[in-house]
């Protein structure tokens, strides 16, 4: 456990030393000021003209309009967000096995499944804190702004978090096994981007096709891929205020996450360095 | 005491579908006595890094087995006694020289107390104690090295593998390095060496193993290895009369000879002969070579031997 904190703490520096999580707080920061500045320079009773006819509709609509926010909020920043972590995280793994480092690393009294936790743990570590000073703060500024506290919109730290480590698994697995950081980028912004969305519309694949062969390989495909479609609408769903129906895609998802870390291990335990 | 058991290790490393197959390491067997300095030489791609790998766990072999302080060395535990120098080695560029050192000890399981102390001391003792705040990838080559050494030393080890540790570093920087390892041994701790500086490991190495294309071709101590049995200095009294001797002999200077015998048996009928005219023998001396010299005619009488079969 002592060995998985070291990794964790050396990844957590590995990624503040890079640009692009500077860079990623520095768009936090100004985030928020932006937020700030638009909820300080606006009225809310000019926002809601109808706030004066009753105070049961005024609750409403100040509800709806918080939705509105968190929905404009959410959307850009589970895509945006996974896209620049995906990029940011991408080399860890690659850099680690390079020629005289990863000789050094395994030296020491550490076994390799600990070197790929540490470096897991670490990864999304990083990704959740920086999710959380953004979406924490825009929390803070919506509840100051319309003294509206419901947590749903902090449950998108959780669920944009989530689909990072199921994605960051497979970022682990393509580098263990290329040692490129470009090829696991690749890779997972394929399926983040392109595989997940097309196989989630199976049904109307499904009304395409028409060859029961086929969509039963789609089938099989879409229960083996991550389900980053779905776990964008279940972030949406949480972050509005609305329930989780269906927990296929997250229980599947994860199942993902555990097999591509265990075959990361499986695969460098047993490799030459 | 063994510090480092080698039994038969072999080392086949495979293309990725198995078409190519290099024999990097062929049946080698050597033991190292706990507190010397042993020495590894071999030409480049001899297996001197693959073997040095494998005792550290990030090569597995294909055959054969090993013991580091008497413990097998899939056990990754032991490896809290070791250190280790790799050659062209990497830290974290992110890292101060502080930072690596305070990593590489806490991976070590050194005691957190202790921690601070030791990073002080061992950066002073290889001369970088004032750019301990400073990132690494500020660093040159020799003062990578230098901080390697310090990694290497973090944990206080009771074996330590050092690859090329004084690449890179300056005439005087290496005599210093020199002196650390003597000093390593003099504290009863075991260091194996592998160096292409010939020179240096002359100058420190109690024992050496030469490998050559896998193989394991010489194994002793310095002298043995340079020491030669087939040609002696002979310094007599006065000079020999001409076809005295039925032997290859070359008048070396006043006096002096240097005489090549198949054996010791031939060695002693010159000196019958000499004696026998009652010239007095003042000394003879083995032929001692450089250890390059000596290592140079080792693998080229192994390559011949290979050519041969």
């Amino acid at each position: 456990m002592k060995n998985i904190l070291i990794f964790t703490k050396l990844t957590v520096k590995e990624a503040l030393s890079r640009k692009i999580f500077m860079f990623f707080s520095g768009v936090s920061v100004f985030i928020l000021v932006l937020f700030a500045i638009i909820f300080l320079s606006t009225d809310l009773e000019q926002m809601l003209p109808l706030l004066s006819m009753s105070k049961a509709g005024n609750v409403n609509l100040v509800y709806e309009l918080v939705k509105a926010i968190k929905l404009f909020i959410v959307t850009p920043l589970f895509g945006i967000g996974l896209f620049l972590s995906v990029f940011s995280v991408a080399s860890f793994i690659p850099n680690m096995l390079e020629k005289g480092s990863i000789e050094l690393l395994l030296s020491n009294p550490v076994s390799r499944a600990q070197i790929i936790w540490g470096k897991f743990f670490g990864g999304v570590l990083v990704v959740f804190f920086n999710l959380a000073f953004l979406i924490f703060g825009l929390w803070a500024l919506i509840g100051l702004k319309f003294a509206v506290w419901e947590p749903s919109l902090l449950y998108s730290i959780l669920t944009i978090t989530f689909t990072f480590a199921v994605l960051y698994g497979l970022i682990i697995l393509v580098g263990i096994i290329t040692q490129s950081s470009i090829l696991a980028m690749m890779l997972t912004y394929l399926i983040f981007l392109i595989i997940s969305p097309v196989l989630n519309a199976r049904d109307k694949l499904a009304l395409l096709i028409n060859n029961d062969f086929v969509n039963k390989i789609i089938d099989v495909l879409y229960y083996i891929f991550p389900k980053t479609s779905e776990l964008a609408d279940i972030t949406v769903t949480t972050a509005t205020g609305g329930t989780i129906t269906d927990f296929q895609p997250v229980v599947t998802s994860f199942l993902f996450m555990i097999l591509t870390l265990y075959i990361s291990i499986i695969i460098f335990s047993k490799k030459d360095f | 005491m063994i510090s480092v058991e080698i039994k038969n290790l072999s080392k086949v490393f495979e293309s990725r579908f198995g078409r190519t197959k290099v024999q990097a390491l062929n049946n080698v067997s050597l033991n190292v006595r706990s507190g010397t300095i042993y020495g590894l030489l071999g030409p480049n791609g001899a297996g001197k890094t693959t073997l040095i790998k494998i005792l550290l766990g990030s090569v597995y072999p294909t055959s054969g087995s090993a013991r580091i302080l008497n413990e097998d060395i899939a056990n990754y535990k032991i490896r809290a006694k070791i250190g280790y120098l790799p050659e062209n080695h990497k830290f974290p560029p992110f890292l101060t020289g502080e930072g690596v050192l305070r990593l590489f000890a806490e991976l070590k399981g050194v005691n957190g107390k202790d921690i601070n102390n030791k990073i002080d001391e061992l950066l002073d003792l290889v001369g970088m104690l004032k750019w301990k705040k400073v990132k690494v990838k500020k660093y040159s080559k020799g003062m990578m090295q230098r901080l390697g050494l310090a990694q290497a030393l973090v944990n206080n080890p009771q074996l330590i593998f050092l690859d090329e540790p004084t690449d890179g570093i300056d005439p005087i920087g290496r005599k210093e390095i020199r002196d650390i390892l003597i000093n390593l041994k003099n504290e009863g701790k075991t260091v194996f060496l592998n160096s292409h500086l010939l020179s240096e490991v002359e100058l420190v190495c109690d024992r050496i193993a030469m490998l050559d294309k896998g193989n394991l071709i010489r194994e002793g101590t310095v002298e043995d290895l340079t020491t030669s049995k087939q040609i002696y200095s002979l310094k007599l009294e006065k000079e020999l009369s001409p076809g005295l001797l039925n032997a290859e002999i070359f008048h070396t200077g006043d006096a002096t000879y240097q005489i090549k015998v198949n054996d010791t048996a031939e060695l002693n009928s010159i000196i019958d002969v000499i004696r026998a005219h009652g010239i007095n023998i003042i000394s003879l001396n083995p032929k001692k070579t450089s250890l390059e010299d000596s290592f140079i005619s080792i693998i080229e009488d192994s390559n011949k031997l290979t050519q041969k079969k």
